[in-house]
């Protein structure tokens, strides 16, 4: 028996195998048709079929020969300038000696460019539009300059609905022989709310477990793969235990690389879930708020985290009547 | 509360001092012969380098012989007038009881020849006339003040030396035993060597590293070697979280001899230990905040001036927030874990990435995407299904190395690597 990784197995080849993102893959399938691609930009939450509507794209183009005119490359892997002076520049305009008389270059993650590595794609984009084809995607199109953008065609791909997810779950899980529970399948969407990347993976590592996939083996399985979990920490704060709250943050940031921006916009959503008075969210907020300041300003996210920990421990003493 | 273990685990009998057997043996046949009457060599000498055990030899043999035993240092025997009740008690062969008598100046370097003119003079003439054995310890027995001493007929003069590493070894795993610490053979070992024979240091290291632990790793004791003997890191961190005013706690940072970013880590790791009141804690935590928020302008700008106020909120921000709060007992001083971290991790790290690569070519995502969001279940299948962690191996082309990290354990990516292996003979 041969075993993948199933995000990838079942990964759509062609545009008339994805089942989801309807609109956006009409448009893509009459510019295959018409054998004419403009500069696009796919934007979108992670998850949702962004990378694959691009490679499928590609296949639908060229056939047999796509993996000779396709390039990929990942901006968080290759952010700087150089990379678009060089690489981008010598795949862009060497042309193609198939029946299209352009290549397409994916340009995944471009919202982690550089400002300048973006400028200089400006001028490689208008150069050489008649030998490539750029797609960039990103999940904010905002973090893309403005030229840029104004060059390419927008498309917005967003989560999942709940039926198209399960449906793809249900079928890879009888394609695998796993058994997916219903509750099972309430537990992935209620962790995963439609990023299809991350319910794949979810289903795959449950069923490695041998069990049939119930909403506990799910919970367990995302709970392990999931270290950064803000909701956790800021509990074990409020309950008085700081030195190991700090503990779990130096971890994510530490042994995860989770960014101490990401913690913040966290914290700030948990933070109007707690068990506290209304009045005290606020004043929390602006104790989040200025971290996120200080941030900005060169601080360090572990110290300036901790300190916010420790006023939730305050707070937490408090609400129990110190 | 705590004791300290250099009290705890003094040697009660001679049996437990630790080396220097032939000192200790001239030294107990000299006590012995005054039993058959005052004999010519009153007095003994005791010098070597600290903490080996001559206090400790003269405590052990007193009390295994039964002496009233007393002992006076440095900033007893200066005065006239004190060392005019040592001649009385000197005059006297025993005590009240019939209790033979021991008399011990310990720390006799303390003695300074110009300051203290006067009291070596008075010291060997009390000597000179006394009735019970009397013992004097220093350091440097070279030095010139010493030099009335060096008369080998009238004193004994005997040198204590630095114990093996070995024999300190056996000392502090005896200490382990007691507190029923597992420590590792390496971390135990790395303190026998890094005291040098001092082993007060080392019965102090073990204590501020190992004490309520059940277990002591080699991890957890290297950053020793951060540590110069001459280093005053402890006291100085005591000074910023306990200090009463803001002029003690600003005054550390002229003491400590690590740089100030090393300093702030050594308060950030330590600070949460020592303040119980969570209010209190909170202010600490905000001091040190702020103090690291100058430090992120100072970055920034590269205005060094803005240095100052770091300063002030990392020590004396920090000494100000306690209000009440007085924790009891005995609070071991930990190493900043970050610094650990950033250290141990970065060969964890490197790993990380190859298998984010190989991740990455295979699943058209990014290195970082990879390891964050696919070899977190790549672990838990690892750890559950030798099968698919099989075909995976194969099909991500990972080295055994990378299994080995990715299964957690050397035993499972074996249990895999074996599997795979039955599989391909079939």
């Amino acid at each position: 028996m041969s075993y993948e990784m199933w995000a990838e197995k079942y990964r759509p080849k062609f545009l008339s195998q994805m089942v989801n993102q309807k609109d956006i893959v009409e448009r893509l399938v009459s510019f295959a048709k018409s054998r004419n691609v403009p500069h696009c930009i796919f934007a979108g939450p992670p998850g949702t079929g962004k990378t694959t509507a691009a490679l499928c794209l590609a296949r639908d183009l060229y056939g047999d020969t796509y993996r000779e005119n396709l390039m990929e490359l990942n901006a968080s892997d290759e952010r700087g300038i150089n990379v678009v002076r060089e690489t981008v520049k010598t795949f862009a305009r060497v042309r193609t000696l198939g029946e299209i008389p352009f290549k397409i270059l994916i340009l995944d993650e471009a919202d982690n460019m550089t400002g300048d590595a973006q400028q200089a794609l400006r001028r490689t984009m208008e150069r050489y539009t008649g030998t490539c084809r750029i797609i960039l995607i990103a999940n904010y199109s905002g973090k893309i300059i403005e030229p840029i953008q104004s060059r390419c065609a927008p498309f917005r791909f967003s989560y999942l609905p709940r039926e198209e997810q399960d449906t793809y779950l249900k079928h890879i899980a009888q394609n695998e022989n796993a058994e997916l529970l219903e509750d099972g399948l309430d537990a992935i969407y209620d962790v995963c709310r439609g990023d299809l990347r991350k319910a794949v993976n979810s289903l795959q590592a449950a069923a490695s477990l041998g069990k049939p996939i119930s909403s506990e083996t799910v919970y367990s399985v995302v709970g392990r793969a999931n270290p950064a979990d803000v909701h956790a920490m800021i509990k074990i704060a409020m309950d008085g235990n700081f030195v190991e709250a700090r503990k779990r943050l130096r971890e994510m940031i530490m042994k995860y690389g989770v960014a101490g921006g990401d913690i913040i916009k966290q914290i700030h959503i948990e933070l109007f879930r707690l068990d506290v008075p209304e009045s005290w969210k606020v004043k929390l907020a602006d104790v989040v708020g200025e971290v996120d300041f200080r941030l900005t300003e060169g601080a360090d996210e572990e110290v300036q985290l901790s300190a916010l920990l420790a006023r939730l421990a305050e707070a937490g003493y408090e609400l129990k009547g110190g | 509360m705590h004791a300290a273990w250099t009290v705890k685990y003094k040697p009660k009998s001679l049996t437990e001092v630790v080396g220097n057997r032939v000192a200790i043996g001239k030294f107990k046949e000299w006590l012995k012969s005054w039993e058959k009457g005052v004999p010519a060599q009153k007095a003994a000498f005791l010098h070597g380098p600290p903490g080996v055990g001559k206090t400790a030899t003269v405590e052990a043999l007193a009390s295994d012989l039964g002496m009233e035993f007393i002992e006076k240092n440095a900033s007893d025997y200066r005065t006239e007038e004190k060392i005019r009740q040592f001649a009385g008690l000197a005059s006297q062969y025993g005590g009240f009881f019939g209790k033979k008598r021991i008399i011990l100046l310990d720390e006799m370097d303390g003695i300074y020849g110009t300051v203290d003119r006067g009291a070596i003079p008075a010291i060997t003439e009390i000597i000179k006339n006394t009735r019970c054995p009397i013992v004097l310890i220093a350091n440097d027995f070279w030095n010139k003040k010493f030099i009335a001493f060096r008369n080998k007929k009238k004193y004994l003069v005997i040198e204590f030396k630095k114990p093996s590493a070995g024999e300190v070894l056996k000392h502090l795993r005896l200490i382990c035993a007691k507190e029923d610490i597992a420590s590792d053979e390496e971390a135990v070992r790395f303190i026998a060597q890094r005291s040098e024979g001092d082993i007060r240091s080392a019965v102090n290291d073990l204590q501020a590293l190992g004490q309520g632990k059940r277990r002591l790793t080699y991890d957890e004791v290297s950053w020793l070697a951060y540590r110069d003997r001459k280093e005053v890191i402890f006291t100085v961190l005591r000074q910023v979280l306990y200090g009463k005013s803001c002029r003690a706690a600003k005054q550390t940072v002229g003491m400590v001899d690590v740089d100030l970013d090393m300093f702030f880590e050594w308060i950030y790791e330590n600070a949460p230990y020592h303040f119980n009141i969570p209010g209190e804690l909170a202010n600490a935590m905000e001091a040190l905040a702020m103090a690291d928020l100058y430090r992120g302008r100072i970055r920034r700008t590269r205005n060094w001036k803005l240095m100052r106020y770091m300063i002030d909120f990392m020590t004396a921000g920090v000494a100000m927030a306690r209000d009440k709060s007085k924790p009891t007992g005995w609070i071991p001083f930990r190493f900043p874990q970050r610094i650990r971290m950033l250290s141990t991790s970065r060969a964890e790290r490197a790993k990380k990435r190859e298998i984010g690569k190989k991740v990455k070519r295979r699943m058209h995502i990014s290195v970082a995407v990879a390891q964050k969001d696919v070899l977190p279940y790549l672990k838990i299948i690892f750890e559950n299904n030798l099968q698919m962690a099989a075909g995976l191996i194969d099909w991500f082309n990972f080295d055994q190395d990378e299994v080995s990290y990715i299964a957690g354990s050397k035993r499972q990516a074996k249990a895999i690597l074996k599997s795979m292996e039955l599989d391909a003979a079939a």
